[in-house]
């Protein structure tokens, strides 16, 4: 970590719980989801794993937002989970109409777009 | 006046597409009229002492950030060929009743879409509107190629789109950049034609060439010039009757009249130096073409190289860079799409009895047709160029304008680059067309008779040409005899507008001569590029 | 009737008075007259005059003619309105050629008669700067000498034309195109600009080409009016060409303006100044045009062929009139011809080549029509060498007295051919005189053989020795070489000719019909073929006609006993641009022929030689002849020339020649062409066409339809991104 971040970072008022700690956890959220995404293939757990990159996009969000002491942050977050339950509503019922058509979860199994 | 003339044609696309079906061809007919009675009633109220003057100007303002104006408006030139337009628009639609016979709504839609577009290039006094109708004439041909042309027309009408769209996007991009010098001079965007003009002028010999580069490769496509043509041919054999009239008829002229309006008033610094080139390929294609003309076998295809190797005098004409060339090369435009419309719809009325336009197939038609012989040996003759029709005058004029281009004539009037070999050398290719169209004639109309194998009389049309028909190819050959006859006042109004456009190039090139004397005047020491001296310039 | 007569003698009087200056021969008073005869004063230009009205009628007449005959055929009128309406109107024409001859003899300076405006550009007023070409008619002496004997014979022949049509299915197209031809004829001749005269030379092409294929349905007739046209359209090319160039370097392509510089150019020769080699080279171009209109060497292929065409077609344009084109673009252009004597040097060698090659093709070729075919091509050769050795005069009798003459043959024959059946071969036909019935063609046969021939005291005699005499005194053209061919060929000239008459109107009677049938009556009745003899228009006609080509002479006999002038039709010549100026070519005042004046010398060689001639044909085809097929004399001869023969009746392989060197190359060429285009020039577009897709083919199995691999890509992205982001930042 370079000197401008971690001075940046000491000037926080939450000097016990900063906003590096938020950013890590984050980050890690974002990382383990994407390490998921990519290496399984249940459409289903594909599926968590991009929730849990989302989440983890929230958090670092709000952690802005309280950073500068400003809504906008936890409003978006707020839209974004609307709008990623709406998705995740429509997403199962594909994945769920994906399983009839093959009886199987596997993304192996859905490769038509191959050039 | 204009704006109807472009509206008339389009909504009547939008009814013909709604009515019933039964109507199509009555609605269509009906608004082709009227767009030509319109055209006719323009003609009357045309300013004609004042030719070279812009008449019916309408604009309003589209864009303001960038200055694009649907602005419309039209000199005696751009009249000449919305009256070409709108005179074939009813007789393309007439033509084609009996030839199309499913999707029938649709096909004349498309028609009148092609008819307002090609009016809209014509009229456009905005680069802008020029370019979105110069492209927009694409969509409708390729409907009609695609969905009414014969066995090959997928193929055919996909490689017409994709060759000469590709062209005019290069052309564009020269367009665009004349716009751009002339924002940077008036420091303001305008895409008005007139005002671009001296803007563009004042560019560097340099930059002049790469722009007509730019523009050649978007026009010459569309005229289509040698070695760029080999998608007409394709176009023309795959496309319907009335999409092959059209075609030859306007489409291509498009091309001529783009090389009119924007290359020559544009770069006439380049225009000067680089005509000899440009006349080049011309004779090339009149010859080679011609040649090739005469080993078809394919009467349409054979018409439609025909085509190439005429347009090669148009643009021969256009860079002789004078009077007589440019005037005799406008004329050309407008007989071309005259005799060799008149052709098309020839060999479509023999298509639709015989079903080949392969001349193996077909002889001595003339016995049986004496009425069709009649029209097909007329426009023959119109298109060989024979004196009393209208091809004489224009071929006759572009010659002379090459030939007597960059020599030192009574008045020292002759201006331009090129000089009478260029002549010469095209002339011979009266002697081809003479070869390649006597050829046709001989084998389609005399001889024993010989007809295809299996054939019958069509149930709907009679053996030689019906009233319909004859009413269809009336018109042109009485238009083909009285522009033969007395082309006087379509070439006096020719006067004023051209001799405008040479006291440009003119001007421009004598500033340019006199610039770099002063140059070298005033700097002795620093090596000269050589310069073009214009109006010594003698191949 | 009459008025128009006596004022056509009374403007006559003066013209044949004043002719006595003029380049032509002056025969009686030796070799003095002709040194005053050939001052070399330079051309002097006339100021035009307005002219009569009237003579659009002229054109107008045929023109209605023609329309009123496809009005005829659109209306599918049966019967002879077409003859009978086109023979009126001509005949029409033919008075207004009368009287507008009358107004021109009266008129000092030529007249210009404006019909309307055609092509007119101006875009200034210096002049030069514009270009101007309208119906408007130039007359003058020679328009009104060439208007006279087209519309003349066109009426004539259209009346032969009602009988010899008759009962064909396009008898109205045919006087159609026929009245056409006229009025194109009329253009060309009376034009007052170069281009008119274009507009007339190819309209007078396309009825040529249009009435040679009339029988569409053979196709040797279509092949040969397209051969005609192309040919022409090769000659043409250099008309054309010439015509720019003219414009280019006078600035108009008026006569009137052309004939003003013209005169001030020779006025400047006259002072010793050089003319610029811009304006040397028109005469080069402009008689490439007449060569091919007038079939000379090497364009005179088409002319033969062009017999395929009905018989009054050939006598009125392939004979009299079409042909005669390129006499008169060179004689009305004489003077700018005479700043170049190279140019004219070209044209009499060329003629005088022509005339003796044809020659030796007629005298080997068995269709009677096609010998008479070359026979018009030589003689056409004659009047090439008289304009070169500027007896402009002299080309321009000929012109007149084998128009007539060579019009009777060419209808005898048509006669000839009509009554049995399109048979023309010279060795199937043979009596004819003491046949029933055919007395008339073949007393006009005669005429016309003697008046070809150059039988003394005959018309062509007269007219023939005037070239050829001229050609042995006018300096510079290869000493008497050319009078030497041409005497020659006179003598070859007189064979042939008689060798069809002795073959064909001699001798015992025998017959065999030709495979055509043609006409309304069948000829062949069952009992086998009877000749159809001709009826009363045909002998009219050929009767007229003969009695004219016997007329023709008498001017000339006049001069022959003791009176001054050289005949009215040298008066009209040197009364128009046809005048030879003698600028730059001398005349040898002092040259002999045989120790004598060849002006005076010359009647009796070449009369001599034409008898001999006529003799040998009598030796070899009459003497001792039994059958139409063959005589002894001739086997002995055709043993003696030897293979000679064979070549001369292949027409010495030039249509083969032509063929190898020029069609079949362009033909290879065009189909190269062809593959070209289809693979090479539309290869690269193509090319460039796959060239997107064979890149996206290359790109192709990223996309490989797997989800993890495309988030493996994003993440990759994201990853390389970061990384640059880090490294710049």
């Amino acid at each position: 970590m370079s000197d401008a971040m971690s001075h940046f970072l000491a000037l926080t008022p939450m000097a016990d719980v900063t906003l590096y700690h938020y950013l890590v956890v984050s980050a890690a959220m974002f990382a383990l989801g994407l390490v998921g995404f990519v290496s399984r293939r249940n459409m289903i757990v594909m599926f968590l794993c991009t929730e849990l990159m989302f989440q983890g996009a929230g958090l670092a969000m709000i952690a802005f937002g309280r950073r500068w002491m400003d809504h906008n942050g936890e409003v978006f977050v707020i839209f974004v989970l609307t709008i990623a339950a709406a998705e995740a509503a429509l997403a199962l019922a594909l994945v769920v109409l994906l399983y009839r058509k093959k009886h199987s979860l596997d993304t192996e199994a859905w490769a038509q777009l191959r050039g | 006046m204009l704006t109807a003339l472009i509206l008339i044609p389009l909504f009547g696309a939008l009814l013909v597409a709604l009515a019933p079906v039964r109507f199509a061809r009555l609605l269509s007919t009906v608004v082709t009229l009227a767009a030509l009675v319109v055209s006719v009633v323009a003609a009357f109220r045309f300013n004609w002492s004042y030719p070279g003057s812009v008449s019916f100007q309408q604009s309003y303002t589209l864009v303001e950030q960038l200055g694009v104006r649907l602005s419309v408006g039209a000199d005696s030139v751009s009249l000449l060929l919305i009256l070409l337009t709108a005179l074939l628009g009813p007789l393309c639609v007439v033509g084609s009743y009996t030839a199309i016979t499913t999707r029938v709504r649709n096909y004349y839609a498309w028609l009148l879409v092609l008819q307002a577009a090609v009016t809209g290039v014509f009229a456009a006094q905005d680069l802008m509107l020029f370019y979105v109708f110069f492209e927009f004439t694409l969509i409708p041909l390729y409907v009609l190629i695609s969905l009414y042309g014969s066995t090959n027309r997928r193929r055919a009408a996909t490689k017409f789109f994709l060759y000469t769209f590709t062209g005019s996007v290069i052309a564009l991009a020269g367009l665009v950049y004349v716009a751009y010098v002339g924002y940077e001079r008036n420091l303001g965007w305008s895409w008005s034609i007139a005002e671009l003009q001296s803007a563009a002028a004042s560019m560097t010999r340099r930059e002049q060439a790469w722009v007509m580069l730019a523009m050649l490769a978007g026009f010459a496509v569309k005229v289509p010039l040698f070695p760029v043509h080999t998608w007409l041919p394709l176009a023309h054999t795959e496309a319907p009757t009335a999409g092959s009239v059209v075609l030859a008829g306007v489409l291509l002229k498009l091309g001529t009249y783009a090389f009119y309006k924007f290359v020559l008033p544009f770069t006439p610094l380049a225009v000067m130096q680089y005509a000899p080139a440009i006349a080049v390929l011309a004779i090339i294609g009149i010859i080679y073409t011609g040649l090739i003309c005469w080993a078809q076998n394919d009467v349409k295809k054979l018409v439609a190289y025909s085509s190439v190797s005429h347009l090669g005098f148009c643009v021969l004409g256009l860079f002789a860079v004078n009077m007589v060339g440019i005037s005799g090369s406008i004329l050309y435009m407008l007989n071309h799409g005259l005799s060799t419309g008149a052709l098309f719809f020839c060999i479509g009325m023999l298509y639709e009895r015989y079903h080949t336009r392969s001349m193996d197939e077909m002889g001595g038609l003339s016995t049986k047709m004496p009425v069709f012989a009649f029209f097909l040996v007329f426009f023959t003759m119109a298109s060989v160029g024979l004196p009393g029709l209208n091809g004489f005058v224009s071929e006759f004029m572009c010659l002379l304008g090459a030939f007597q281009s960059g020599a030192d004539g009574p008045g020292g009037v002759a201006f331009g680059s090129l000089g009478p070999w260029f002549a010469a050398v095209a002339a011979t290719g009266m002697i081809v067309a003479a070869m390649y169209l006597l050829y046709m004639v001989g084998r389609v109309l005399f001889g024993p008779l010989r007809e295809p194998a299996g054939h019958h009389e069509h149930e709907k049309l009679p053996t030689d040409l019906s009233w319909r028909e004859i009413g269809v190819l009336t018109p042109i050959a009485v238009l083909c005899l009285v522009l033969g006859l007395y082309p006087k006042p379509v070439l006096q109004s020719l006067e004023e507008p051209v001799a405008m456009v040479i006291d440009e190039i003119r001007t421009v090139n004598q500033r340019a001569i006199t610039e770099a004397e002063q140059a070298m005047l005033a700097d002795p020491t620093q090596p000269q590029t050589p310069v073009v001296l214009a109006t010594e310039t003698t191949p | 009737m009459a008025g128009i007569i006596a004022n056509l003698m009374s403007g006559l009087a003066p013209t044949l008075a004043t002719a006595h200056g003029a380049a032509g021969h002056a025969v009686t008073n030796g070799a003095h007259e002709a040194a005053a005869a050939h001052a070399a004063t330079p051309f002097e230009f006339i100021t035009p005059d307005a002219g009569p009205g009237f003579a659009l009628l002229i054109l107008a007449l045929p023109l209605l003619a023609s329309v009123l005959c496809g009005v005829y055929a659109a209306l599918g009128i049966k019967g002879k309105f077409p003859a009978w309406s086109t023979v009126v109107l001509l005949a029409g024409s033919f008075v207004a050629t009368l009287m507008a001859a009358g107004t021109v003899f009266q008129s000092n300076a030529p007249l210009i008669v404006h019909g309307f405006d055609w092509i007119s550009l101006k875009w200034g007023n210096v002049p030069g700067q514009s270009l101007t070409a309208n119906f408007s008619l130039f007359l003058d002496q020679l328009t009104v000498l060439w208007m006279l004997f087209v519309t003349g014979l066109a009426t004539l022949i259209a009346l032969y034309a009602s009988e010899y049509m008759a009962g064909d299915r396009g008898y109205a197209r045919f006087f159609g195109f026929f009245a056409l031809f006229v009025f194109m004829m009329s253009c060309l001749v009376m034009g007052d600009s170069l281009v008119l005269l274009y507009l007339g030379w190819e309209g007078v092409g396309l009825c040529s080409y249009l009435l040679i294929g009339f029988l569409y349905k053979k196709p040797s007739a279509v092949a040969a009016a397209k051969k005609a046209f192309i040919v022409n359209r090769i000659g043409d090319l250099g008309l054309a060409l010439g015509l720019m160039l003219a414009f280019t370097q006078f600035g108009s392509l008026e006569y009137k303006e052309i004939f003003r510089q013209v005169a001030e150019l020779q006025a400047g020769v006259a002072h010793g100044h050089e003319v610029p080699w811009s304006i040397r080279a028109i005469p080069l171009l402009l008689m490439v045009g007449a060569f091919g209109k007038s079939a000379q060497l090497p364009l005179y292929v088409w002319l033969p062929d062009a017999m395929e065409g009905p018989t009054p077609v050939s006598a009125l344009i392939h004979a009299a009139t079409m042909v005669t084109a390129g006499v008169y673009l060179i004689a009305r252009f004489l003077p700018v011809f005479e700043l170049n004597p190279a140019a004219l040097n070209t044209v009499a060698w060329i003629g005088c080549l022509t005339a003796f090659f044809a020659a030796t093709i007629g005298m080997a070729t068995y269709d009677i029509k096609r010998v008479m075919a070359y026979s018009t091509v030589s003689q056409l050769g004659y009047m090439f060498l008289g304009l070169g050795v500027l007896s402009s005069a002299g080309a321009g009798n000929h012109v007149v007295t084998h128009a007539f003459f060579k019009a009777t043959l060419f209808l005898a024959c048509g006669a000839v051919m009509h009554g049995f059946a399109g048979q023309l071969d010279l060795r199937r036909l043979s009596g004819l005189w003491h046949m029933k019935g055919w007395k008339i063609v073949s007393a006009s046969m005669l005429v016309g053989c003697l008046c070809l021939a150059g039988f003394p005291l005959s018309a062509g005699f007269f007219s023939k020795d005037m070239i050829i005499a001229e050609s042995f005194v006018t300096e510079g053209f290869g000493g008497s070489l050319l009078g030497l061919l041409a005497l020659l060929t006179a003598g070859l000239t007189a064979y042939y000719t008689f060798r069809v008459f002795f073959r064909v109107f001699v001798g015992p009677v025998e017959y065999h019909a030709g495979d055509e049938h043609h006409g309304d009556d069948a000829h062949d009745d069952g009992h086998g073929f009877h000749p159809h003899a001709p009826g009363w228009a045909i002998n009219t006609v050929l009767v007229t006609l003969s009695a004219f080509a016997l007329a023709a002479s008498i001017p000339y006999l006049i001069m022959w006993f003791g009176a001054s002038h050289d005949g009215w039709i040298t008066g009209l010549v040197s009364h128009s641009t046809a005048k030879a100026s003698n600028i730059t070519v001398g005349v040898d005042h002092t040259a002999t022929f045989l120790g004598a004046n060849p002006h005076f010398i010359m009647y009796f060689v070449s009369g001599g030689i034409g008898i001999v001639g006529i003799l040998v044909a009598w030796l070899l085809h009459f003497r001792g002849r039994t059958e139409a097929a063959t005589s002894p004399g001739a086997e002995e001869a055709a043993r003696a020339v030897g293979p000679i023969l064979t070549w001369a009746t292949n027409k010495w392989y030039v249509d083969e020649f032509y063929d190898f060197l020029l069609r079949k190359p362009l033909w290879f060429l065009a189909h190269v062409f062809y593959f070209i285009d289809a693979l090479l020039v539309d290869g690269i577009v193509n090319l460039f066409g796959w060239m997107p897709r064979a890149i996206g083919g290359s790109l192709r199995p990223s996309q490989n339809g797997f989800l993890q691999s495309y988030a493996v890509g994003m993440t990759g992205g994201l990853a390389l991104l970061l990384v640059i982001v880090w490294i710049v930042g």
